[in-house]
């Protein structure tokens, strides 16, 4: 077992490095002057000087060989310094450390609503005896991966918002704010939950322990959260790191939409001015988010199912 | 019952005992994708066969008992012509406006009313489609030969080739791929071929594992390993066996990709990194609606049908070609 | 410094000049549904106002932004030494309470109100106001305006803690009202020895009756009322301290989001409200108030070094080939006037010109055809294998910028002239002008004072449209020097002639600001700039 858990971890560190220089080559490298592209994108640095030119080349170290930069810039970002954002002037981690609460509590909300709303579409549908409902209620989670979620979230602002005036357009205006946002975040992520909850509610009610439960006499609706529910959310836990990449970057267009501060506003101003270190600050904060949720699955899985621990230990890295 | 599980639920999870293999961001994905299909030696690919060696009577009567997937080849067919011919379905001009005639509601002369400068909005979703699908195809056309090469090679070559390539695929699945698409961009900048190479490089990985899977799975195949040993040389093995054995996942995948990337084309387009005014990207028709959302709710809402109708109808071809086309054989 | 023999001179002398000029001014507020004050029993204490703008500068130091939706909120934040009356144009004492200026303007004087402190509790003395000139110009492009402004000066002197003296090396009739603008606004010692970028992110602290709280870039601004303040301008009608306990300036940039929130109330007020959504707003609890700006009217602002636009033609038949009614019909506010100058109707000195900016397709395609540019296979125009194109580059600052520049590139092509669009951030206009890495850009430049054509397009300054140096120099310099009005009036008329005339620029649209303001919210005031004063102002 600690044998897993350590493989495990070195495996996510080895994802983080490797995400960070992929990110490294595309902003630093891919760009011929990122030094140029900063000038002429800085919010406050005006106008800028062959020799403020060199000045910023050389504070930010691309007068150095590439290796060297690289080392260098790895070195500080192990540290947790991701340099300072080159539009605001403040530090990277403290800007995004600054918009994350409001991201938090706009994925927490969507998460919610979409176990919830996902979850519960997926055992209804397994409930329904009536082909038609069963029918609708699988059609709609296809529907809800397909719509765009900004269209979701303008047409939501429209009806409830501009219409009946029963939620605020825009801004971060406590719990009445986080409604509209949280259901347009929630449209896309529940439909996953939904799709892959339903798959595995179906193959886990045709198991033997259904039939086991089924002969003792159990309600069919007992027998689908009791039983079918637990065993089928295990799988379902193996989506969760992408549940968790899909909120993160679906926040980029929903705060957007509902001009909502956040990492996912953050990010897109950032993109806009060509904010490299900020932009790449983000870009490792998702991986880490999608490397964590992972790890935490990977991690609490052998406790609900210790089957794992024996293929894992045979198979450390699942191809 | 297995009717509508392949209806309603992505085809194809890892099953419950085999977890382990849908562990990590590898496992997820798949799972996600609705493509992690066992890898079992031996067994003829399903979808591979598709459509080869069936009457066209027979796929009109599979179409005509599925009302919805009648409907999205008809939607899909119907946004390909207006791509290529938008010349089919209007004649207005899209660029020119009569700006006496702005912000008319829909109706009979412009059936998607009219925008603020009294531009027929029908006739700008119509040419936008051509804008919109050209960056479509460029993206999964990209994801698709790149990562399909990655996954052939690594799959075929084998030994530390794989490794390494296998590993380098793990690490872009694990930047969510809106966030290295918008890196890309900001390295790349704006327009409507760079936001498709950006969406496309963010979808390699995708392809790449996909058809890598598929590689190993036909390669251990009963009768690839009876023409190697009847000593086959590697490219006949690989042009005759392997890749139209491959293809099949491949290619439901990139249909399911398709409907991915229109929506990931047009989300970066409505953030603004698509091509400049007054090129009508669907993104962008969306996003300078914006501005008109309190009195020309069409500007919005319009548009945004035609790509919600676009995603849904490849999705649910992706769907129909992974699992009942090849059970209905 | 010695005495000035000229500092005997009547104080007002010169600013009459400036005074009759400025009656224009009072036409201003004519079109709109007014004002707002007066309405619905007595002020009260106390209050959020929120105000949704459509953009952010980048910047919160008033001497270095020229965005209008920025300068709303900092306007409070900082005090100036004079206040201008925005109906008759006369400048009154504000933190001056009186002035001095010699008979050939090239020296000032003012005299400063004692007991004005700056929120960091240091007071304001003739050395910070020095302190504050000197840096000035030192902030070269990143304040383009406010170096205009403060252009030939050659010496800022305390001649005691509250007198406080500026001389220039020429005749600087503009410097009066200069100083009654934001960006002349006085800045405590400790901001004005920051670095320009450090005011930009931090903030500065000023006299004003508000203190910055909080800066989000791109998303908001919140200002504090300041308790002891009790220095107002002249103009306002309260004494002491502003009503508003709390001003939130929030960064909406779509203008159908905005104007849904004002609907709806989550907002008390918007700024930038296009033609598009005046019909959703009008008969709600909504007023909509309009005045149109003095100064440079929106204008195409071509690239003179460019080759296309060393030829004369090419610029006037892009001039003739824009119908400027057409565009403020579909886009622009009601009330809103095509440009009929370079300068906007309601600037002292404007000459009417309009015949020389009709719109006549024709003339401009003949215009094209004798510079050679020769009808393509595509519709647009080539010359030696080269396209007729034009990139204008512009800035989300208003609402109306992009439809606007959406028709014109409609209206080029049906000349045959290409126009590509390319929008960039705000912060990077003065950049862009600097570096002058553009063919066009789209912009305006609210003053109201004639001197904003010097500022803009004199050679001997900033000439950031890279004019050729010859006439239009020199009826530029003299207007600013000389002190008789009438004198002043033909070279201003001149100058205007002449940039029209040649086309270095193309004049499209007046801008004319329109808020739409919750009925709740009285005494919203415009200041003579069209911007707005907040500290009159109550919510009820």
């Amino acid at each position: 077992m600690r044998l897993y858990v350590v493989k495990r971890l070195a495996q996510a560190l080895g994802v983080l490095w490797a995400a960070y220089t992929v990110s490294f080559l595309v902003l630093d490298y891919l760009p011929g002057d990122p030094v140029s592209a900063m000038a002429g994108a800085g919010a406050d640095t005006g106008q800028v000087d062959p020799a403020q030119l060199a000045a910023l080349r050389h504070e930010y170290g691309f007068d150095k060989p590439i290796l060297a930069q690289y080392a260098d810039y790895l070195g500080r970002a192990v540290r947790g310094d991701f340099g300072d954002s080159v539009s605001t002037g403040r530090p990277v981690t403290a800007t995004l450390a600054d918009a994350l609460p409001q991201t938090l509590q706009l994925t927490g909300a969507a998460l919610l609503l979409a176990v919830f709303l996902g979850g519960g579409l997926a055992v209804l549908a397994t409930y329904t005896t009536r082909r038609w409902l069963r029918q609708l209620l699988l059609s709609l989670p296809p529907l809800g991966v397909s719509v765009p979620t900004f269209w979701v979230g303008l047409v939501l602002v429209e009806l409830f918002s501009f219409r009946t005036r029963l939620f605020p357009a825009f801004g971060n205006d406590g719990l009445r704010g986080l409604v509209l946002p949280a259901v347009t975040l929630a449209v896309p992520t529940g439909a996953l939950v939904a799709q892959v909850l339903a798959k595995s509610l179906f193959t886990a009610l045709d198991q033997a322990y259904v039939e086991t439960a089924r002969a003792k006499g159990a309600g069919r609706l007992r027998i689908r959260l009791r039983h079918a529910l637990r065993n089928a959310s295990l799988p379902a836990l193996t989506v969760v790191g992408l549940l968790a990449g899909q909120l993160i970057a679906g926040s980029v267009v929903v705060e957007t939409v509902f001009s909502r501060d956040g990492l996912g506003r953050v990010t897109a101003a950032a993109v806009t001015v060509q904010d490299i270190p900020l932009v790449q600050g983000v870009v490792v904060f998702g991986a880490l988010i999608f490397v964590a949720a992972n790890l935490i699955v990977d991690l609490v899985y052998p406790l609900l199912d210790p089957r794992i621990v024996v293929a894992a230990s045979r198979k450390v890295r699942p191809a | 019952m297995s009717r509508t599980l392949a209806d309603g639920a992505t085809a194809g999870t890892a099953g419950t005992a085999g977890t382990a293999e849908a562990v990590g961001p590898v496992g997820a994905v798949e799972a996600a994708a609705g493509l992690a299909r066992p890898v079992e030696p031996g067994i003829d690919p399903g979808p591979a066969n598709a459509g080869r060696g069936v009457g066209p009577r027979r796929f009109l009567l599979f179409l005509l008992r599925r009302p919805g997937l009648l409907a999205s080849v008809l939607v899909l067919v119907l946004v390909v012509l207006a791509a290529f011919w938008p010349g089919l379905f209007t004649s207005q001009d899209p660029l020119h406006g009569v700006p006496a005639e702005n912000f008319r509601s829909p109706g009979g002369g412009h059936w998607f009313g009219t925008d603020e400068l009294g531009r027929d909005v029908f006739s700008r979703v119509v040419h936008g489609a051509q804008l919109s699908l050209k960056a479509t195809l460029i993206a999964v056309g990209f994801a698709f030969v790149v990562g399909g090469l990655i996954g052939l090679v690594a799959g075929f070559v084998g030994r530390w080739v794989e490794d390494v390539l296998m590993r380098f695929v793990d690490v872009l699945l694990s930047i969510p791929s809106l966030f290295l698409s918008l890196a890309l961009v900001t390295a790349l900048g704006y327009g409507t071929v760079k936001v498709a190479v950006a969406v496309g490089i963010a979808s390699v990985a995708g392809f790449a594992r996909v058809t890598r899977a598929e590689v190993l799975r036909v390669r251990q195949a009963v009768f690839v390993e009876a023409s190697r040993s009847c000593g086959a040389r590697w490219y006949s093995v690989l042009g005759r066996h392997v890749l139209p054995n491959a293809a099949g996942p491949v290619i439901v995948l990139a249909t399911l990709e398709f409907g991915a990337a229109i929506l990931a084309v047009s989300s970066l387009s409505f953030l603004g990194y698509g091509a400049p005014p007054p090129a009508p990207e669907w993104g962008t028709l969306i996003s300078d609606g914006r501005n008109y959302l309190a009195n020309a709710w069409w500007l919005t809402a319009l548009p945004g049908l035609a790509i919600a109708a676009t995603g849904l109808a490849t999705n649910r071809i992706a769907r129909a070609l992974d699992g009942e086309w090849s059970r209905q054989r | 410094m010695t005495a000035h023999p000229d500092s005997r001179t009547p104080r007002w002398a010169a600013l009459a000049a400036l005074v009759t000029g400025s009656l224009v001014l009072s036409a201003c507020s004519s079109s709109g549904s007014g004002s707002s004050s007066g309405e619905g029993g007595s002020p009260k204490p106390g209050g959020t106002l929120t105000f949704a703008v459509g953009s952010d500068a980048g910047c919160v130091d008033p001497q270095q932004v020229g965005s209008n939706d920025t300068i709303y909120s900092l306007r409070q934040v900082v005090d100036s030494l004079t206040d201008q009356d925005p109906k008759t144009g006369k400048i009154v004492p504000w933190l001056a309470k009186s002035w001095d200026i010699s008979s050939d303007t090239t020296t000032f004087t003012f005299h400063l109100r004692s007991g004005v402190t700056f929120s960091d509790g240091t007071p304001l003395t003739a050395q910070v106001v020095k302190d504050n000139f000197d840096a000035v110009p030192k902030l070269g492009a990143l304040g383009t305006l406010a170096q205009g402004y403060l252009s030939g000066v050659e010496s800022t002197t305390a001649v005691d803690p509250l007198t406080v003296r500026v001389r220039f090396q020429q005749p600087n009739a503009q410097f009066l009202q200069a100083t009654a603008t934001h960006s002349l606004g006085i800045e405590s010692s400790a901001s004005v020895h920051r670095s320009p970028q450090e005011k930009c992110s931090k903030g500065v602290v000023g006299s004003g009756p508000f203190v910055l709280s909080a800066y989000v870039q791109n998303q908001s601004i919140t200002l504090a009322k300041r308790a002891e303040y009790a220095w107002g301008s002249s103009l306002w009608t309260k004494q002491g301290e502003a009503y508003l306990d709390k001003l939130v300036f929030k960064v909406v940039p779509e203008a159908g989001v905005r104007t849904g929130s004002l609907q709806s109330g989550q907002v008390d007020a918007i700024g930038s409200v296009g033609r598009a959504n005046e019909a959703a707003l009008k008969g709600g609890a909504v007023n909509l108030q309009a005045r149109a700006n003095p100064g440079v009217v929106f204008n195409l602002g071509l690239n003179n070094s460019r080759p296309l636009f060393k030829d004369a033609k090419v610029r006037q038949a892009i001039l003739f080939a824009i119908d400027r009614q057409q565009i403020v019909d579909a886009v622009f506010p009601t009330g809103t006037e095509p440009a009929t100058s370079i300068l906007a109707h309601t600037t002292p000195d404007y000459a009417y010109l309009g015949s020389d900016l009709a719109f006549d397709a024709a003339k401009a395609k003949s215009l094209l055809d004798a510079a050679g540019w020769k009808a393509g296979s595509d519709g647009v125009r080539v010359k030696d294998g080269k396209k007729l194109s034009l990139t204008v580059k512009w800035f989300a600052n208003a609402a109306t910028n992009q439809p606007a520049l959406e028709l014109i590139q409609q209206q080029l092509k049906a000349v045959g002239v290409e126009v590509v669009l390319k929008q960039l951030q705000i912060a990077q206009f003065s950049p862009t002008l600097q570096s002058g890495d553009f063919d066009a850009v789209w912009g305006n430049v609210t003053r109201a004072d004639p001197d904003i054509l010097r500022s803009s397009y004199s050679t001997r300054l900033a000439n950031f449209y890279h004019l050729p140096a010859g006439p239009l120099d020199t009826a530029l310099t003299r207007q600013a020097a000389t002190t008789d009005a009438a004198k002043r009036k033909q070279l201003v008329t001149q100058a205007q002639q002449l940039i029209v005339k040649n086309a270095y620029v193309v004049p499209v649209v007046e801008l004319q600001t329109q808020l739409g303001v919750a009925k709740k919210v009285h005494n919203l005031d415009f200041e003579a700039s069209s911007r707005i004063q907040l500290h009159d102002t109550w919510i009820g």
